[in-house]
């Protein structure tokens, strides 16, 4: 527990210190909003309608450009085989490369939901559920990418092939977070929206058990 | 469903199973065309002797594959990964033909021969998963980090076919609910129907093993050329 804590927190420290890699992302992610802003018409009903889905598919494809930075550094310096020659389970390397994800993912969308609010009208009175479901929905979407991106961190041209993996695998959490934001701004009930969060929890629960049991076997040799 | 390691010829099974499968698919076709037609849908219904095999094939050959990416993820065996690999490429197969009958039944019954309701969708992201399955696979250039990467596709992927299974009574949706429910052993048909789907499902699934164990063997032999 300590060590997952340790690798996420230095992975996090590198990070922040970098700061060029975090500002680009957010630039990335302001460009994508305006750009669908300008295609979507200036009609606050259409964009207001548009809104979680331009969210959710801006969030992927952000947290797919940051998934490559999972591992990246870790191949560059040669890292990777220190981490794999500590003694014991393999598991931990997986959870404390998510737990950086997510730490590193949460702030990142709750500015990127700010900014779609403030470019499409969003409503932001419900607060705490749509947390919720940013909370939800980062999570499943990080658990493929981080087991991926360990996968094919020794690959070449892994940049072009993560997208188009994990695109394909993740579908069902964006399709339901998609789906429980919108009903959360268009006024549902939390009892309607809950079936989606169900979903979302039951994705992210087999997501991340089935991803930390592969990890080892695949990160192997 | 395994072979030798170095098969030189698909074996009698292989070619008993596509023969039978074969041979039995006219016998399929005219029990099908015989049919009563439905009391609702008319003669339309009888796609459904086409429609319903083939997407359980899907689901049946995906489900192989998870089990032998598995296996193959414990055991690190090539033959494994042929197997899946050979299960999801027909299943993939299956899975396109059931999409197309689908839509070609959806026409005259929905008015569209597509749209955006659960069933549909989670089967489009299923196929587009085990599309994504072999592009991976023709990506990536040495032979057991394909493998490997290819079994994790396999196993995560798979958790989407429990999802388009049950999606029709999740979601209450479009499509209907399954005549032959697997999860409470209901059969809501009648007899003279059930036969007739019943029958061609067996054709489909002697067709689906010689497939995939002919697969297997052409799968055997690239390998060994790969290595050679």
């Amino acid at each position: 527990m300590r060590r997952v804590l340790l690798l996420a927190l230095r992975d996090l420290r590198l990070e922040v210190r970098d700061r060029s890699g975090l500002l680009s992302l957010l630039a990335f992610f302001a460009v994508m909003l305006f750009i669908m802003a300008l295609a979507l018409g200036p009609e606050e009903g259409s964009l207001r309608r548009a809104a979680p889905g331009v969210l959710w598919v801006a969030l992927a494809f952000m947290s797919t450009l940051l998934s490559t930075r999972a591992f990246a550094l870790e191949v560059e310096d040669g890292t990777l085989d220190d981490l794999l020659l500590t003694p014991g389970g393999k598991e931990w390397i997986y959870f404390g490369k998510l737990l950086f994800q997510v730490l590193l993912l949460l702030p990142l969308s709750l500015l990127a939901l700010f900014m779609a609010a403030g470019l499409f009208y969003l409503p932001l009175e419900q607060g705490l559920p749509l947390f919720l479901t940013l909370v939800l929905g980062v999570l499943g979407y990080a658990s493929v990418a981080t087991f991926y991106a360990g996968l094919l961190a020794r690959l070449r041209g892994r940049e072009a092939l993560l997208p188009l993996l994990l695109f394909s695998l993740v579908v069902p959490v964006v399709l339901a977070s998609v789906r429980a934001t919108a009903g959360l701004l268009e006024g549902l009930p939390l009892g309607e929206v809950a079936s989606w969060w169900q979903l979302l929890l039951v994705f992210d629960v087999v997501y991340v058990t089935a991803s930390a049991l592969l990890f080892p076997v695949v990160l192997e040799g | 469903m395994l072979k030798a390691a170095n098969p030189d010829r698909p074996d009698l099974l292989t070619w008993a199973f596509l023969a039978l499968g074969l041979a039995l698919l006219p016998v399929g076709l005219y029990v099908a065309l015989s049919a009563p037609p439905d009391v609702n849908q008319g003669y339309l219904a009888r796609i459904m002797y086409l429609h319903v095999p083939t997407a359980w094939l899907g689901y049946l050959a995906f489900f192989v594959t998870f089990l032998y990416s598995l296996l193959y993820l414990f055991r690190q065996d090539p033959r494994h990964d042929r197997v899946a690999m050979a299960s999801a490429e027909i299943g993939l197969v299956f899975m396109g033909l059931a999409l197309v009958t689908g839509m070609l039944w959806a026409r005259p019954t929905w008015g569209v021969y597509w749209t955006w309701e659960p069933r549909l969708t989670t089967t489009a992201i299923l196929f587009a998963v085990y599309v994504g399955y072999f592009l991976l696979r023709g990506a990536i250039e040495d032979p057991e980090l394909r493998r490997k990467a290819a079994a994790a596709v396999g196993v995560l992927g798979f958790i989407n076919v429990p999802i388009s299974y049950m999606s029709v009574k999740w979601w209450r949706s479009l499509h209907q609910t399954q005549s032959i429910d697997l999860t409470t052993g209901k059969i809501h048909m009648a007899p003279e129907m059930l036969q007739a789907l019943l029958f061609n499902l067996l054709v489909f699934t002697l067709l689906y093993l010689g497939f995939v164990r002919f697969r297997g063997f052409l799968a055997a032999l690239e390998a060994r050329k790969e290595e050679a």
